[in-house]
């Protein structure tokens, strides 16, 4: 497989092709399209459609995994337009129609690198329409005023709507260069606006892509191997063939890099209960290998034994740290570890695909449709011109679904028989075939002298790498280490040392929502609170001391604009709204964690308090969070995304954890790979900081801090964990 | 295969399905009721929650052939156009993010409103713990639960 993916650069690829698309596609497309011959439409962008009736559609690109793109993409647009919101039609832009990369959707990269682009093609699209409307009046377009999809003549006041223009618009040349608004005259951008299908989800209207249905189409499920390298032996379908309904059993080949698929026998009925009954009486036999007795404890006794020694991959240095912290006298040595985590979207992996000897066709949930569109065409020997990709809406992503193993499964079956087929993996399925967020360990050492001055800072972060597993073994970039164990850590410390090392294990890994953010910012956090705790000083002036001097920098090797400014006015805010320095009542604690999330352009911080009932036991009374993200689209969107940042990480701190004995994942359901419950949430408020710097992202900057300031929190109250789900070290929640 | 018949949002259906076959699968797979979500099969997450006879049910865990002539509502059914209480406060909190969870959430709640018509915060969360938001609009739903009640009993 050719395509390689990497966060990082595919961040950086997406932003270069964001920038320089709009212009050059700029073509009116009037009435050429077959549904606008009747009615008058124009077209100035592939992104957006105006027609005569006065209806404006947006085709938004980004896939809507409920991060709120198809909202704030259409708004961006409707801001510079002038718009009406309420003429605003929202489309899933189809797959093919847009410049490759324009689809991705991951990293929280959505709206920060389309803004330019979209601002400027709702602004063009209304030169144009003041241009027609100046025509006209015979006046100039500067004596044109726009205003909820009208045009006003400053001179003589009369209006006339854009529907009435849309045909002269379209004849017209388009503009080279047009003027964007300032911020400070935007209308709709800051304003909260309710998801644009929101009125579909709640009457059930909105079609996921389990809900699609396609002609003669077939259902199948999978028996797989339950050790990933594991080779299938034989298998026997004859008990199928007592299960009314069911067709016939196909294998499904094992595969490596990218997508890591386990060897099965899937099961093809024509509906999912019967697939799901025969596979219940399928016999397999499977070769596991012999890496078959391998655990996740085992995994963590390698890691504790690797972080002792040198990191294998050097990140960053600065000064001289180990002989900073050996001339020391003050100094700390300390282990944090995470688990395995699985994504658990409510809609299980699924996915249908029609396969021809030379084309096929693909309907599904994808946050890579590119990269999952050209491997399949590859995986089948077929034209990437000849696959067709229809996307949906999906029922979550949290970076699931920028992983296709499921989408190659389908094409997998389809190639072998002659109907499309609808893969659904059963939540068993769903919870041990994960692409898991890789367990992970750090050993972090620092010093600081008589002053209480930090002088050393060592990082050592010990995982199972994602690199490895998408990128295979030659995999480039395998260090981990945004999140501040890089150039971006945010503490001013003379000496700086940090390390990546990696360790295998038979387990498929990938992206899970603030992957190394969440997974570095952990030790960050903690190891500076507990800093302070040596020092005895108050853990919010001792990390405002090391933020609030420094001035901004680009991060050396990330290249990141770091603020260390505005991680300080987050923590001062949340601190504020949490009421840091008031009295507190007895047996209450606050701990507090702030960071920057560095690819989004985001400053992000918790601040948590809790009322201790018994050693170790304890309530959760508030949350508190505040974030910096630039101007803010959609402050409704923004709420709910670090609302909902804050309970998926609750449930990481507290409960979630993946378990493996035999090579083979443990938990099997919500029953025991557990999540936030309804009944388990705290009260939790949000606040942003309201700023005038270019949007960053949001779909991530919920997560990082949560969990270090529910330990720092425990920590004050008398018992630090180290370990998450804290629930390991015998911490108790009511 | 046997046949059977069902009445869902008041209309009368026939299904030819395997006795055994979840009233979930039997809704979105023969009926194309797709409104009604698949989460777990296990009855550990609320998504495929449907109201039978004014009680909300797991329809992962109810098989065709106990349905008897018991009236199913599903989300398509509580509204004719989305104007349900329910719908109403939802829209107006604003709660769903991918929104895959909600019908399961909405359902459930329609039969936590039938069972109480005041609910207190006890009852809320006795009734709404086994209906999971993996996206964790769980702020958002308690605040509709509020504003439900508020109206339902002006
Ligand atoms: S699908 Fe029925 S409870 Fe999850
Ligand atoms: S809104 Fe996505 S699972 Fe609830």
């Amino acid at each position: 497989m050719k395509t390689r993916f990497d966060r990082r650069n595919f961040i950086k690829i997406s932003s270069a092709a964001g920038g320089s698309l709009i212009l050059g596609m700029l073509l009116p497309t009037a009435c050429k399209e077959p549904e606008a011959v009747a009615t008058c439409s124009f077209q100035p962008h592939p992104i957006l459609k105006i027609d005569n009736t006065g209806k404006i559609t947006v085709y938004v690109a980004r896939q809507e995994i409920g991060q709120g793109v198809n909202t704030s993409i259409p708004m961006i647009v409707a801001e510079e337009l002038d718009a009406d919101w309420k003429n605003i039609a929202v489309e899933i832009a189809a797959y093919g129609t847009m410049q490759p990369g324009d689809h991705d959707t991951g990293g929280s990269q959505s709206v920060l690198l389309d803004y330019e682009k979209l601002r400027k093609a709702g602004a063009t699209a209304k030169a144009m329409l003041v241009n027609a409307a100046a025509a006209k009046w015979k006046t100039t377009a500067t004596a044109c005023a726009t205003e909820a999809s009208m045009v006003t003549n400053s001179n003589s006041k009369e209006t006339i709507a854009y529907s009435e223009l849309v045909c002269d618009a379209a004849k017209l040349a388009v503009p080279k260069d047009v003027t964007l608004k300032s911020p400070k005259n935007y209308t709709l951008i800051g304003k909260a606006t309710k998801k644009s299908n929101i009125k579909d989800i709640l009457t059930g209207k909105a079609i996921y892509g389990i809900d699609v249905k396609v002609p003669g189409m077939v259902y199948a499920v999978i028996e797989r191997c339950p050790v990933l390298k594991g080779k299938l032996v034989k298998f026997d379908d004859s008990a199928c063939k007592q299960v009314g309904g069911f067709i016939q059993c196909v294998t499904v080949a094992s595969s490596a890099a990218p997508m890591h698929l386990h060897a099965g026998v899937a099961v093809i009925a024509n509906n999912i209960w019967s697939a799901l009954q025969a596979r219940k009486v399928l016999k397999v036999e499977w070769d596991e290998g012999t890496e078959n007795t391998d655990s996740t404890e085992a995994l963590f006794t390698r890691f504790a034994a690797k972080s002792t020694g040198k990191p294998t991959y050097e990140v960053f240095k600065k000064g001289n740290a180990p002989a900073a912290q050996k001339a020391a006298t003050n100094k700390i040595d300390v282990t944090y570890t995470a688990p395995f985590l699985a994504h658990g979207t409510m809609e299980p992996m699924n996915f249908i695909a029609a396969v021809t000897k030379d084309s096929c066709e693909l309907w599904g949930g994808l946050q890579l449709p590119d990269w999952a569109t050209n491997t399949i065409a590859e995986d089948l020997g077929i034209k990437k011109e000849k696959v067709k990709t229809n996307l949906t809406l999906m029922g979550g992503g949290f970076g699931r679904r920028l992983h296709f193993d499921y989408a190659l499964e389908a094409a997998r079956i389809a190639k072998q028989i002659d109907k499309p087929v609808k893969l659904i993996w059963d939540r068993t399925d769903d919870i041990r075939n994960d692409t898991y967020r890789p367990a992970n360990l750090h050993r972090m050492q620092a010093a600081w002298d008589a002053d209480g001055k930090l002088q050393a800072w060592q990082h050592h972060h010990v995982a199972t790498s994602i690199a490895i597993m998408t990128d295979g073994p030659e995999a480039k970039n395998v260090p981990e280490m945004l999140g501040g164990a890089s150039s971006d850590l945010w503490y001013d410390v003379p000496n700086v040392h940090t390390g990546y090392s990696h360790v295998d294990f038979n387990l498929q890994r990938g992206w899970v929502r603030a992957v190394e953010i969440c997974v570095n910012t952990l030790p960050v956090e903690c190891l500076i609170d507990e800093i302070a705790t040596a020092q005895q000083k108050e853990p919010l002036a001792f990390r405002l001391s090391l933020l609030e001097n420094r001035p901004a920098y680009e991060t050396e090797i990330t290249k990141f604009r770091q603020d260390p400014n505005r991680i300080a006015n987050v923590l001062k805010l949340a601190a504020e709204k949490i009421g840091w320095s008031e009295p507190r009542k007895p047996n209450h604690f606050m701990g507090i964690a702030g960071h920057h999330f560095t690819f989004a352009k985001a400053y992000g911080a918790h601040a948590i308090e809790i009322e201790l009932i018994a050693p170790k036991k304890f309530r959760i009374v508030r949350i508190v969070a505040a974030v910096d993200c630039g101007i803010v689209i959609n402050p409704d969107g923004l709420k709910n995304q670090m609302e909902g940042g804050t309970v998926f990480a609750l449930s990481q701190a507290l409960m979630s954890e993946i378990n493996v004995e035999n090579n083979r994942v443990v938990e099997d359901s919500f029953f025991n790979y557990k999540i936030m419950h309804f009944n388990e949430m705290p009260p939790l408020e949000i606040h942003y900081v309201e700023s005038q710097e270019d949007p960053g992202g949001i779909g991530e900057v919920g997560l990082p801090t949560v969990a270090p300031a529910l330990c720092n929190a425990l920590a004050a109250a008398g018992s630090r964990p180290r370990t998450l789900p804290i629930k390991k070290e015998g911490f108790e929640w009511v | 295969m046997p046949q059977y018949k069902l009445t869902v949002n008041n209309k009368e259906f026939t299904a030819n399905a395997d006795a055994e076959m979840p009233l979930l699968w039997v809704l979105r797979d023969l009926l194309d009721l797709t409104g009604t979500k698949y989460g777990c099969g296990v009855a550990s997450c609320g998504a495929c929650t449907v109201l039978v006879d004014d009680v909300p049910v797991r329809s992962c865990q109810l098989q065709v052939q106990n349905c008897g002539s018991a009236k199913i509502t599903t989300i398509e059914g509580l509204s004719e156009d989305g104007t349900h209480p329910i719908q109403q406060a939802w829209e107006k909190v604003s709660v769903p993010q991918c929104g895959y969870c909600q019908a399961g959430q909405i359902m459930n709640v329609a039969g936590l409103l039938k069972k109480y018509k005041q609910p207190t915060e006890e009852q809320i969360n006795e009734m709404m713990a086994g209906n999971l938001c993996r996206c964790g609009t769980y702020t958002r739903i308690r605040e509709a639960i509020h504003s439900v009640i508020e109206e339902v009993n002006k």
